[in-house]
C-alpha cells in the first residue's frame, strides 16, 4: 500500500523552518551588536513557540500510542493516519524548535534547564526528520526490515518530546512545578522573612495607619534581606536604591519600579515574579522570593504603597532581649529533676518529641572526658566507673572531672584561645604589635574564675591580658575599620556580646540595625581621643560620640581617659541587667557540650533559639550563682539532655537551619587536639618537648605535676594541626569545621607527624605485648574502652598474626585512629 | 550567574549539537556535559601557573630597562637608572635587561605588562603586599581571607580528580616572617578543603604525595584493605549516613587514590629526561617550574611556584642589589623560557594561563610611590662609592613588570607604560590587583561576581567584586 502524503515535498516543506534555525545566531549577533531594537517579527514568532509545541507533543504521543494497535500488522487500517500524525508531528517539532531558539536568543532566558530542554528539543526534532525517512523507507521502499527501527526511533521520539515538554514547564513554571504538589513535597516555600502578618486581614479597602506601618515594615525586612546587597548605599546596582523612602519611589535608571496601586504595571513585581533564569529576574543573585514575600510586596503596592512617616524607626530586623528574663519553671516531674530538662521536657511535648533511653555507661563516661577534659577515659577508669554503684555516679564523676583543674585549663584553653585570638606564635608579636595573654588565661581557667571578673579584666585590663582589647597592629596603614580600637569593638561585640559589628563599622549595616556612628561610639571607648567616623575608607568629617551599644547599660564619660572609659565599659556590661552577655556565654558553652548552641550561629545572638525558656534560664541562673563556668557546665553535663542518644546530620547546613529541632547532642569530629592527645598518651607523643610554648606547671615542676606528654594545646601551632583544624588564631574563631578534607587524609595517611609517632609507637607496644592476640585486646581497650568484636578480632588477627611485626602494628593502629569510633564524639 | 547567551558560545553549542545528532545513539548526557561549562560562563583557561616573584622585582633591572648608567665610584646616586645595559628581544623595539635572555626570546608568545601599580598600605611591609597581591584583600580583615588559589579550587575544583586543585611550590613557612606568610596561603573560609597543598621543596616533592617512608606499595595497599574491612565492621557502623564519616571516609580515598596514581609521578622530578631536567635546574625556583609543567601535564588546576620569600633574601635587595640580580636572573630567566616553550610545544598553553608577578618594584631613590612616599628603611648615600650601594634598595610601588602568557592572552602583546627618566613611575594603562584577578577568573571562566555570605555579608573574589578584567590582554 503506498502512502501519498510522505513525499519528498512535504519532507523538504518541514525543511524549511530548519534553515531558518540556522539563521537565529545571526540575529543573536545583530542584537548584541547593534543598539537597535530587534524586529518585531521575530519576537513575535518566538513567543508563538509556547503554542507551537503543543502539536509534536500531541500528534507525536497518540502516534507512538496507536502505533502500538499496529505491532502484528504494520499495514492496518490506521497506518495512514499515524503518518499523517507522525508528518505533523515532525513539521511542528521543526517549527517549534526554530520559534524557540528565537525565545531563548531574544528574551534572555538560560541556565541548565533550558540547555537540556533545548537539547532535548532538538534532539527530538532531528530524530523526527529521521523516522520520517525511516517512513519513507518502509511505506515507499517497502524495506520491510526497517519497520522495527522505525517503530523503535517513534518510541524514542515519543518520550524525548514528552521529556522536552516536561522541562519546557519547568522553565515557566519553576522547577518544582510538577514536584511540588507530590504529598512528599510540602513545604518547599518558605518565608524567609517571619511573616507574622495576616494578609487577609490586610484585604480591607481602608488600613489603619497601623496597619500601614505593619505592611511597610515587612516590605522594609523583606527588601533588607534580599535586596539591600546591590541595592543599598553599600552597592548601588541599576541607579537602584531600596534601603528608604525617597529612593524607594524615585526608581532606578530605568524609572520608576513601583507604581502605587497598580502591582500589574510595576516593574518591580515583573521582576520578583519572573523565572530565576530570566536575565531580568529579580533578586539576580541568591534564592527568588517566596510566594509570600511576593503576595506581601504585591499587597502593598496594590494597596497604594502606603509609607508613613517614622517608620524607618522600626526595626526590621530581629532583635533580641537585652534584659535577663528568668522563666518559670515547668513544674517537676518524676525522673526530671534537672531544671534543664524541665525545660526541654517542654519543648518535647510542643515539638511532639520523646525522651530517648540515656547512653550507657561506657558512651557517657567517654562524653564527659572528652567534653570536660579534651581526653579519653582510660580503661581502669572505664572499669571503675562502671563498678561504681551509686545511683548518682554520673553527677558525681562530672564533679570529679571538673575538680581536675590543670586538666580543665589545658582542655579549655583550646577553646579560648580561638575565642580570644590568643596564640604562642603568629603574626604580629614579632614587631611588639600582639600581645598574648596566656598566663592569665590559664591562671583564670584554672581557678574558675567568675566569668563576670574574668569579662572584666579583659574588658579593663592589665597588662597580663591586655592582649585581647589591643588587637593586633599590622606596620604600615591599615584601613579605618581595622584600625586597633574599632578591632576591640568588632571583637568584643563578637565574643563576648554575641553580635556583628564588622558591617557597621564600614557603613550602616545592611544586616542589623546597627549604625556607623554606634560602632564608632563603641570603638571610642577603646582610643585614647575620639576617632574620625569613615564611611568605607572616605572619613565624613564627623566625629563620633562615645557610647555603649546599649545606653540603658550605663553612660560612658566621653571625656574620661582611656582607662576609665575601659573601667566603665568593663562594669557596665558585666552587670546582670546585660542579659545578653550571659545568654552568650551558656549558648557558647552549651555549643561546646552538644555541638549545636541554643542559637546558631553562637555569635548572632539576635537569631532565635530554639528554646527561649531555656536559653533564658541558662543565663539567669548562672548569674544567679556567682557566673561559674564549671557550674553551668556540670548543670548541662548531668543533664538528661545530654545524655540522650547522639544525632548525625547528612547535611552540615541542617545543622545550622532554622527549623532545627533539638534531640540530643549532635555528632562531631575529634578537635585536633583531643585527636591528639589521645593518640600522644595512648600511642606515642606526636610532638616534642621543645614545642611546647606554655607549660603550666615550669615553676612547679615537680614528679606529681608535670605534662605527661606535650599537649596539643600548649604546642605552637603546626602544619599537623592546622590540617586538623586548629585555626590561624589572627581573627576570632568560634566554630571548629568538622568536615574532613583531603588535605587532612593526606596528612593523616602520609603525614610525618602522625607516621613517625605511629613507628616509634609500634616499636613500644611491641615490647610490651609481643603477643599478637594480647596486644589486639589491650590496643581496643585503650582507644575505644572496649574488647574486639569477634569479627574484628578475626580481622585484626588474620593481620597481625601471633608475633606481629613492628611494620604490622604500626598499620594496624593507624587502621584503627580513622575508624569513625575513634574520630568522633557520639 | 549571568545568563545571557554569547553568540560564540551559540555557535559551539549549535554545531556540538550538529555533530552529536548525527551519531543518534549518542547519549545526551555527553552532549550536555561538553556544551553546559563552567555554568555558562565560557573560558579561555583551564589551568593557571602563577611564578611569584617574592620580595619586590624591579621593573627596570629585569622586563622594563632604561638608561644603562655603569657603576662609577662617586656617581650620584640619583643618577642611576638601570644598572644593567639591555638586550634586544624577540619582539621589535622591545629590550630587556641582560640576563632574561632566554625569556627575551619566548615573549612573541605571551604578554608583557610594564604598568601594574601596588596599593598604598603606608609603610612598606612585604608580606602585607604579598597578602594583598595574593587575596586580592588589604590586610587586616576581618573574616580569613582566601587566597586565588583557592577560590580558583573551590569554584573549579580538581581538573583531574586526583591532583589536588591548589599546588604551592617552594614557599617555606620556617623562614623569617613565616607566620605572616601562612595568613595569606590559606584557603579562610572557603573552608580548609581549597586550601594550598605545599610542597616546600620540590626536589622532595614526591615524598609529599607518596606513601610514608619505610612503606611500599603492596604494604600500602593492604593498610587500606584493612582501615576498610574494619570501618565495615566498626560498631560504630550505623553511623553510616554521617557527614563527618562520609566526608573522612571520601577524603581518605582521594589520599588513597593519589598516593597511589600513576599521576603521582609528576612530582617525581628525576621521572625527567636529563638534558629537560638540567635546563630547568637552577635551584628550587627552576625545579618547581619543571614540577609546574609536569602537574599541567596531569591535569593540575592552580599552581604557584614562588623563588621564596625571606626578608632580605631573593629580591628583597636592600643591598647590593646589582650583584644580587644577576644570580636572581640566572635563577629565572631559563626556566620561565623552557615551561612557556614546553607548554606551547605540547599544545597546553593554549588552555594554561602563566603570570609572572611581584608584590611591587624597586628603585635607588623612592620609597613607595613618587607622589606619596613613605618612610625610608634604606640608607642611600647621595654618592656611591661601593659597589654594595649600586642597585635598587627601596620599595617602589607605582611602576612594576609583570607577564603572562597563554590560556586566552594575546601573543606578543606590550601594554602600559613607565616613564623613561627617574621616577620611572607608569604613565599609561595602570592596572591595579583585582584587575589581575578579574582577568585571570575571567580566562577561567569565574563569573566576576562570585561571592559568598560570610556573616551574612557579601564576599567577592575581589573587594565589592570591583575590577575589570583587562580585555585588552586577551584575545
Amino acid at each position: 500500500m503506498k502512502n501519498n502524503l510522505c513525499r519528498y515535498p512535504f519532507l523538504s516543506a518541514s525543511i524549511l523552518p530548519f534553515l531558518l534555525i540556522l539563521s537565529i545566531p545571526a540575529l543573536g549577533a545583530t542584537e548584541q551588536s547593534g543598539s537597535d531594537e530587534v524586529f518585531w517579527l521575530w519576537k513575535f514568532l518566538g513567543r508563538l513557540h509556547p503554542l507551537a509545541v503543543h502539536f509534536p507533543v500531541g500528534l507525536l504521543v497518540f502516534a507512538a500510542f496507536l502505533e502500538l494497535f499496529t505491532i502484528g500488522k504494520f499495514n492496518s487500517k490506521l497506518r495512514p493516519g499515524i503518518n499523517l500524525l507522525i508528518l505533523a508531528g515532525v513539521g511542528g517539532a521543526v517549527v517549534s524548535v526554530a520559534f524557540g531558539l528565537l525565545l531563548a536568543n531574544l528574551e534572555g532566558y538560560g541556565g541548565d534547564t533550558l540547555s537540556i530542554h533545548q537539547w532535548t528539543g532538538i534532539g527530538t526534532a532531528v530524530l523526527g526528520l529521521g523516522l520520517l525517512f525511516m517512513l519513507h523507507q518502509v511505506s515507499n521502499r517497502n524495506k520491510l526490515n526497517h519497520i522495527v527501527p522505525f517503530r523503535a526511533l517513534l518510541f524514542v521520539t515519543g518520550l524525548g518530546v514528552s521529556i522536552a515538554g516536561h522541562f519546557g514547564a519547568s522553565l515557566t513554571h519553576g522547577e518544582e512545578y510538577l514536584t511540588s504538589v507530590l504529598p512528599w513535597n510540602e513545604d518547599e516555600a518558605y518565608a524567609a522573612v517571619d511573616m507574622d502578618i495576616d494578609l487577609v486581614s490586610f484585604q480591607t479597602e481602608e488600613l489603619s495607619e497601623e496597619k500601614q506601618i505593619k505592611l511597610v515594615g515587612q516590605v522594609r525586612a523583606i527588601f533588607a534581606h534580599n535586596c539591600y546587597n546591590c541595592h543599598s548605599t553599600a552597592k548601588i546596582k541599576g541607579d537602584l536604591r531600596l534601603d528608604d523612602k525617597e529612593h524607594v519611589f524615585k526608581g532606578g535608571e530605568s524609572g520608576a519600579v513601583i507604581i502605587p496601586g497598580d502591582p500589574k504595571n510595576s516593574d518591580l513585581v515583573r521582576r520578583i515574579n519572573l523565572p530565576k533564569n530570566h536575565k531580568d529576574a529579580m533578586p539576580s543573585k541568591g534564592k527568588t522570593l517566596s510566594k509570600d514575600e511576593i503576595s506581601v510586596i504585591t499587597l502593598w503596592i496594590d494597596k497604594g504603597a502606603p509609607w508613613p512617616e517614622g517608620v524607618e524607626n522600626q526595626s526590621v530586623y530581629r532583635v533580641a532581649e537585652l534584659a535577663p528574663r528568668r522563666p518559670d519553671l515547668p513544674r517537676a516531674k518524676a525522673g526530671l529533676d534537672n531544671p534543664v530538662d524541665l525545660l526541654v521536657d517542654d519543648y518535647y511535648l510542643q515539638k511532639s518529641q520523646s525522651w530517648k533511653d540515656p547512653v550507657d555507661d561506657k558512651t557517657f563516661l567517654r562524653r564527659i572526658y572528652l567534653d570536660l577534659l579534651g581526653i579519653l577515659p582510660s580503661p581502669q577508669e572505664y572499669e571503675a566507673f562502671a563498678s561504681d554503684s551509686q545511683s548518682d555516679k554520673r553527677e558525681l564523676w562530672v564533679e570529679k572531672l571538673l575538680a581536675r583543674n590543670d586538666d580543665y585549663a589545658i582542655h579549655w584553653m583550646t577553646f579560648w584561645n580561638d575565642a580570644l585570638r590568643n596564640d604562642y606564635t603568629g603574626t604580629g608579636y614579632i614587631t611588639k604589635g600582639r600581645f598574648a595573654i596566656t598566663d592569665w588565661l590559664y591562671a583564670s581557667l584554672k581557678e574558675n574564675k567568675p566569668y563576670d571578673q574574668f569579662v572584666k579584666q579583659l574588658l579593663n585590663p592589665d597588662e597580663k591580658s591586655k592582649g585581647f582589647i589591643e588587637g593586633i597592629r599590622w606596620r604600615g596603614d591599615v584601613n579605618a575599620s581595622q584600625v586597633t580600637e574599632m578591632q576591640a569593638a568588632q571583637n568584643v561585640g563578637q565574643v563576648i556580646l554575641g553580635l556583628n559589628l564588622k558591617c557597621a563599622s564600614c557603613h550602616d549595616s545592611f544586616i542589623s540595625d546597627w549604625k556607623l556612628e554606634e560602632a564608632y561610639a563603641f570603638a571610642n571607648i577603646f582610643a585614647d581621643t575620639t576617632l574620625e567616623v569613615s564611611r568605607c575608607e572616605t572619613p565624613i568629617g564627623k566625629k563620633a560620640s562615645t557610647k555603649l551599644l546599649w545606653e540603658e547599660l550605663g553612660e560612658i564619660d566621653s571625656t574620661a581617659n582611656r582607662s576609665e572609659k575601659l573601667q566603665q565599659l568593663a562594669e557596665y556590661l558585666v552587670q546582670p541587667a546585660n542579659g545578653r552577655m550571659y545568654r552568650t556565654i551558656v549558648n557558647r558553652v552549651w555549643k561546646q557540650l552538644m555541638g549545636r548552641g541554643l542559637v546558631e550561629p553562637a555569635d548572632e545572638m539576635d537569631n532565635e533559639p530554639w528554646s527561649q525558656d531555656l536559653l533564658d534560664w541558662l543565663a539567669s541562673d548562672f548569674a544567679d550563682n556567682g557566673y561559674d563556668l564549671k557550674d553551668l557546665i556540670r548543670t548541662i553535663a548531668t543533664s538528661k539532655a545530654y545524655q540522650q542518644p547522639s544525632i548525625g546530620f547528612d547535611d552540615p547546613l541542617a545543622l545550622i537551619d532554622e527549623n532545627f529541632v533539638f534531640e540530643g547532642m549532635v555528632r562531631r569530629r575529634l578537635t585536633a587536639e583531643q585527636f591528639s592527645d589521645a593518640v600522644s598518651r595512648i600511642i606515642y607523643p606526636l610532638f616534642e618537648e621543645k614545642q611546647i610554648k606554655y607549660d603550666p606547671f615550669q615553676l612547679v615542676a615537680s614528679e606529681q605535676q608535670q605534662l605527661e606528654y606535650p599537649r596539643a594545646s600548649l604546642v605552637a601551632n603546626n602544619d599537623f594541626l592546622k590540617a586538623l583544624g586548629r585555626p590561624n588564631r589572627e581573627i576570632v574563631s568560634t566554630n571548629r569545621d568538622s568536615q574532613a578534607s583531603l588535605l587532612q587524609a593526606l596528612e593523616l595517611t602520609n603525614g610525618e607527624t602522625l607516621n613517625s609517632a605511629l613507628r616509634d609507637g609500634a616499636k613500644r607496644w611491641k615490647e610490651k605485648y609481643p603477643d599478637g592476640d594480647i596486644l589486639i585486646h589491650e590496643i581496643y581497650r585503650q582507644l575505644y574502652g572496649r574488647d574486639p568484636q569477634q569479627n574484628e578480632f578475626n580481622i585484626s588477627s588474620e593481620v597481625l598474626g601471633d608475633t606481629p611485626s613492628e611494620e604490622q602494628i604500626q598499620d594496624f593502629f593507624w587502621a584503627l585512629l580513622l575508624l569513625p569510633e575513634f574520630q568522633l564524639i557520639y | 550567574m549571568k545568563t545571557d547567551w554569547k553568540r560564540r558560545e551559540f555557535l559551539k553549542k549549535t554545531s556540538a549539537a550538529a555533530i552529536a545528532t548525527m551519531g543518534l545513539g549518542t547519549p545526551f548526557t555527553g552532549l550536555l556535559s561538553s556544551c553546559s561549562g563552567n555554568q555558562g560562563m565560557p573560558s579561555t583557561a583551564d589551568s593557571v601557573i602563577l611564578l611569584y616573584m617574592a620580595g619586590g622585582m624591579a621593573h627596570t633591572e629585569t622586563f622594563d630597562p632604561k638608561k644603562y648608567t655603569p657603576f662609577r665610584k662617586g656617581m650620584e646616586s640619583n643618577e642611576v637608572l638601570s644598572t644593567f645595559p639591555s638586550v634586544p628581544t624577540v619582539l621589535d623595539g622591545i629590550h630587556f635587561s641582560e640576563g632574561l635572555e632566554k625569556i627575551g626570546q619566548i615573549i612573541d608568545r605571551g604578554a608583557l605588562i610594564r604598568s601594574y601599580v601596588a596599593a598604598d598600605l603606608g609603610h612598606i611591609l612585604h608580606t602585607r603586599h604579598q597578602y594583598h597581591w595574593h587575596t586580592c584583600y588589604e590586610p587586616p580583615q576581618s573574616v580569613l581571607v582566601p587566597h586565588m588559589g583557592s577560590w580558583v579550587a573551590k569554584e573549579l575544583g580538581p581538573l583531574n580528580p586526583v591532583i589536588p586543585p591548589f599546588i604551592n611550590i617552594n614557599q617555606r613557612f620556617t623562614v623569617g616572617e613565616g607566620e605572616e606568610l601562612k595568613a595569606f596561603h590559606s584557603a579562610g573560609f572557603l573552608g580548609s578543603e581549597y586550601g594550598p597543598f605545599l610542597i616546600p621543596d620540590p626536589t622532595g616533592g614526591l615524598e609529599s604525595v607518596r606513601p610514608p617512608e619505610g612503606m611500599n606499595t603492596k604494604r600500602f595497599e593492604s593498610r587500606n584493605q584493612l582501615y576498610e574491612r574494619l570501618v565495615q565492621e566498626s560498631a560504630l557502623g550505623e553511623y553510616g549516613s554521617d557527614y563527618q564519616k562520609e566526608s573522612l571516609k571520601r577524603s581518605m580515598e582521594q589520599a588513597y587514590i593519589l598516593l597511589n596514581s600513576p599521576e603521582a609521578k609528576a612530582f617525581d622530578l628525576t621521572e625527567e629526561p636529563k638534558e629537560k631536567y638540567d635546563i630547568y635546574n637552577t635551584g628550587r625556583f627552576g625545579l618547581g617550574c619543571l614540577m609546574a609543567r609536569r602537574l599541567v601535564d596531569e591535569g593540575a588546576r592552580f599552581i604557584s611556584v614562588t623563588t621564596e620569600y625571606e626578608p632580605f633574601f631573593g629580591w628583597d635587595t636592600h643591598e647590593n642589589g646589582h650583584t644580587r640580580l644577576v644570580d636572581m636572573k640566572k635563577m629565572i630567566d631559563s626556566p620561565i623560557a623552557q615551561l612557556i616553550k614546553d607548554l606551547d610545544e605540547s599544545g597546553r598553553l593554549e588552555r594554561t594561563l602563566v603570570i609572572v608577578a611581584s608584590e611591587f618594584s624597586r628603585d635607588m631613590m623612592t620609597e613607595g610611590r613618587p607622589d606619596l612616599k613613605v618612610k625610608d628603611q634604606v640608607e642611600v648615600p647621595d654618592f656611591i662609592e661601593d659597589m654594595k650601594n649600586y642597585g635598587m634598595h627601596r620599595h617602589f610601588t607605582d611602576g612594576c613588570s609583570m607577564l603572562m602568557f597563554g590560556g586566552g592572552i594575546k601573543r606578543g602583546h606590550v601594554f602600559g607604560k613607565t616613564a623613561d627618566e627617574r621616577p620611572c613611575k607608569t604613565v599609561e594603562n595602570p592596572i591595579k590587583i583585582d584587575s589581575v584577578h578579574q582577568t585571570m577568573y575571567h580566562a577561567l571562566g569565574i563569573d566576576p561576581e562570585k561571592h559568598y555570605e560570610i556573616e551574612k555579608r557579601p564576599f567577592y573574589t575581589t573587594p565589592d567584586g570591583l575590577g575589570k578584567p583587562v580585555m585588552d590582554l586577551l584575545v
